[in-house]
């Protein structure tokens, strides 16, 4: 490995009550891409807001170029060259691309006229060696998710980052996009830079990466070691201490059940058309489709909580009213686990309990409107004991959780409420490994248990495991529907075929 | 409460990182509320030595009667702002729901019964005229209630000729200078009362839950099967009642309903509207609320004014003593926020 460009090296750092980081050691080399792994809590942010200055580290030293480096705020940071995208975006909506890209420079002194030209001709060069298909005058919620990202980086390169740090920077894009996006990041490579990073999807990481450090429980569990010659396998171990267990399940018989959800000729305001398909009592249905297909959209029609426009819903043979969210839960038992688990799905501010319990509310007040703790803790807690919600107590705030255990009161306040039907939509994104394989036994066990399911996700791997019927949704349209054999290689080419093969219609 | 029981032994990537446990005491020490009964001895303290006169009965009654006034603005506020809103029209809802009262009584000669619940409704009505403007248009309670507050203060106005209402009912008038063991106001004992159903909705009540949820994550809870719109307009509905009965207090304390008795548009209750809930630690952008903290908000509020005023400090000074308050308060607040972040008390 030639001189790293940068070094930490022993880094701590104590939170009351627990120590976050310790001694941990890292090097990051010009012209590569180095994967900074490790399950929720592991470290990975504390030591990306540590380099990035946002942290002060309570032990160990970090070099840049051999230099001591040691930032007190982001800003000396990226003075340092050290910059970072988070999954968050951290643009300002309103403002034009070329604004965005150079909000801290927009001027050379602060009254004087900003150069439109200049600042459009500069932000050009950017926008082109990122292949962003934009203008630099467009605003920037104006653009999609993806090239939001790329603006992201094109500002952090502008600044003349030369070690980046990408925090979950696939979370929400398509597989296109991903793939648009590694070409970027495959050329910046070329150029020199030192990139880091941060994702839970492994695959990803093995046809991008070439280093690896490893953070469990605060610690390295490995340090910049070469990727080359570690399988999948391999880094599971380094990240969960043990094995990965991939559960091998089995076909299941559905065809004998009942249809619990019924959906014929459903068109939304939305612009879906012709929505056509049935769920089985018990069944897993999933529903494949790239962002922005309509997927959310129908669910959220189906909730009540979007507008359908024509068409029948039958809910166990009887058609269904569904006017409101409220009727959705309280008179045809249909819940809804949100995408957005922090925007949508909790009330991060409100405690575990309220936040379990809200669906039960209106069930449980007595005749003045009253509720009793005691009334709502009993039929919260078992479900809560059931996911094993990890939580000190109920009266815990929601926002202080783990982002798995998050998803795990996402999941309870309608199982508290005891739904039929639960849609659950992209129940996987941006949780760990081991939480992710808890959500896909929780969504088999609830199955079994006689709920119907109806899975929401782009995430191919979990399809196939999980689904025993796969929709296929394309531009606010069903394309087709996939018995899933749990052949990953067939189904995944089936699903493709109906979505690549529509587009060519639709292009002729 | 049960809560859930996890031995840390048996799950070793087990829960939160979590500081030390604090017992119930030493919560309620770190408590917003508090702080506040502590500013409040203080000044009761400072006063009391500057000026004796600052104990003696008749100014605790004075004491008592404004602060149940001051306090039931800010409950009007109050139940506004844990929607994520705020309400700037309160004060000239008060003064409509009052002069609606006065006028049943002197112009239409109903008894005070039937002229109270009339001035309530007027109130209710108005404040849910707000909310149901507010949901419909989707625009922000700031634009709504700036242009309701102009509206109904100069309807208020142009119908009742500004002219005050004086034959008040003298069941009315008694209540307003009616002493208890010599100094307690009923006045006070009655937004007690209120403050006391305020926490009991919040805390027990489906509805008082289900504004919250609304007021923190208006998509969560819509999406969890709450009517987001409902819960904005039954709390502009209730904040305007809570004001009608500030305004009414007002009219028995003065045996009057004045069109002027809350100043041009009602104006003169924002201050005391705003203090009482935000002194109080309701988060002002909704879902968190304190009754407890409003109502000794609302009291330091109106014992610091009436302090100074016995200190003789001009009165323009007093307006700034109470802005340096609001800013020491919100200050020390948020110093006990982030000492509890930071050793992850919270």
């Amino acid at each position: 490995m030639k001189a790293p460009v940068f070094e930490a090296g022993n880094v701590t750092k104590v939170f009351p009550g627990v120590l976050a980081l310790d001694e941990v050691n890292l090097k990051l080399a010009s012209g590569s891409i180095h994967a900074l792994l490790g399950e929720n809590g592991a470290g990975k942010s504390t030591l990306i807001k540590i380099m990035t200055g946002v942290h002060r580290p309570d032990g160990g030293v970090m070099k840049i170029d051999g230099q001591p480096f040691s930032p007190h705020t982001t800003r000396d940071a990226i003075s340092s060259g050290v910059g970072v995208v988070y999954q968050e975006r951290n643009l300002i909506p309103q403002f034009s691309i070329a604004e965005n890209i150079f909000l801290e420079r927009l001027s050379a002194k602060p009254l004087q006229r900003i150069d439109y030209p200049a600042l459009y001709a500069d932000a050009q060069k950017w926008l082109d060696l990122l292949e962003i298909d934009a203008r630099p005058e467009t605003q920037v919620d104006k653009l999609n998710v993806a090239r939001m990202q790329l603006v992201e980086i094109a500002k952090a390169l502008s600044l003349n980052t030369r070690i980046l740090l990408l925090d979950e920077p696939t979370a929400s894009l398509t597989q296109h996009e991903t793939e648009t996006l590694f070409g970027i990041l495959n050329r910046l490579r070329e150029n020199g830079a030192s990139l880091v990073f941060v994702s839970h999807k492994l695959e990803e990481v093995q046809e991008i990466c070439d280093r690896v450090t490893v953070l469990r429980d605060g610690r390295n569990a490995c340090e910049s070691r070469a990727l080359h010659g570690l399988d999948r396998q391999d880094i599971v171990r380094l990240m969960i201490g043990r094995s990965e267990q991939i559960p091998q399940w089995n076909q299941r018989d559905i065809s004998g059940d009942k249809v619990a959800l019924d959906i014929r000729n459903v068109a939304t305001q939305d612009g879906h058309r012709d929505i056509n398909f049935q769920l089985g009592k018990g069944e897993v249905l999933g529903l494949y489709g790239l962002v922005g297909s309509g997927r959310t959209e129908l669910a959220k029609a189906l909730i009540g909580a979007g507008n359908v426009t024509s068409g029948e819903i039958r809910i166990d043979g009887e058609i269904a009213k569904i006017g409101s969210v409220a009727d959705a839960l309280h008179q045809y038992g249909i819940g809804y686990v949100s995408e957005d688990r922090k925007g949508e799905g909790l009330i991060l501010i409100h405690s575990v309990l309220e936040n379990a319990g809200i669906t039960v509310w209106k069930r449980l007040k007595n005749a003045f409107g009253l509720l009793s703790d005691r009334a709502v803790v009993n039929s919260v807690d078992p479900v809560l004991k059931k996911l094993e919600v990890r939580t000190p107590s109920s009266r815990q705030i929601v926002g202080n959780l783990s982002g798995g255990n998050q998803q795990k009161v996402s999941v309870a306040k309608w199982l508290a409420a005891n739904v039929k039907i639960l849609i659950v939509d992209e129940p996987t994104v941006g949780v760990d490994i081991k939480t992710k394989a808890y959500v896909h036994e929780l969504i088999r066990e609830l199955a079994d248990s006689g709920t119907s399911i109806l899975l929401i996700t782009s995430d191919m791997p979990e399809m196939v495991t999980v689904a025993d019927r796969i929709l296929v949704m394309d531009e606010f349209e069903l394309r087709g529907e996939i018995v899933n054999d749990r052949n990953y290689d067939l189904v995944s080419e089936r699903i493709m075929h109906h979505i690549h093969g529509s587009n060519e219609e639709a292009a002729e | 409460m049960s809560g859930i029981e996890i031995d840390s032994a048996a799950v070793p990537e087990a829960a939160p990182k979590q500081g030390r446990q604090l017992g119930p005491l030493q919560r309620f020490m770190l408590s917003n509320e508090f702080g506040l009964i502590v500013l409040i001895v203080v000044f009761a303290v400072v006063f009391w030595t500057v000026s004796p006169m600052f104990l003696s009965k008749f100014s605790l009654y004075a004491l008592g009667r404004t602060s149940a006034v001051n306090i039931m603005i800010g409950f009007s506020m109050m139940v506004v702002i844990v929607t994520g809103g705020l309400n700037l029209a309160v004060g000239a809802i008060g003064v409509c729901a009052a002069m609606a009262c006065g006028w049943l009584m002197q112009a239409a000669g109903m008894n005070w019964v039937f002229a109270t619940l009339g001035g309530l409704a007027v109130g209710g009505l108005l404040g849910a005229v707000n909310g149901v403007v507010i949901v419909r248009s989707g625009l922000h309670s700031f634009v709504i209630t700036l242009a309701t507050m102009s509206i109904m203060f100069g309807m208020m106005i142009f119908l009742t000729q500004a002219e005050s209402y004086r034959e008040i009912s003298p069941v009315f008038t008694g209540f307003g200078r009616m002493k208890l063991w010599g100094v307690v106001p009923p006045m006070l004992l009655m937004t007690i009362v209120v403050g006391v159903l305020l926490w009991v909705l919040f805390t027990f009540g489906s509805l008082g839950r289900q504004i919250l949820a609304a007021g923190a994550n208006p998509a969560a809870a819509e999406l969890s099967g709450i009517n987001v719109g409902n819960m904005v307009i039954w709390c502009h509905a209730l904040s305007g009642m809570l004001a009608g009965i500030a305004g009414f207090m007002l009219v028995s304390r003065t045996g009057a309903a004045i069109p002027s008795m809350a100043g041009q548009l009602g104006q003169d209750w924002l201050l005391p509207a705003f203090l009482a809930p935000v002194l109080g630690g309701t988060l002002l952008t909704g879902g968190r609320v304190s009754v407890l903290g409003t109502l000794l908000g609302g009291f330091l509020v109106t014992m610091l004014t009436g302090g100074l005023l016995l200190m003789q400090v001009g009165a323009f000074w007093i307006q700034t003593y109470l802005g340096l308050l609001l800013l020491l308060a919100v200050l020390l607040d948020l110093a006990r926020r982030s000492y509890l972040a930071r050793n992850k008390l919270v």
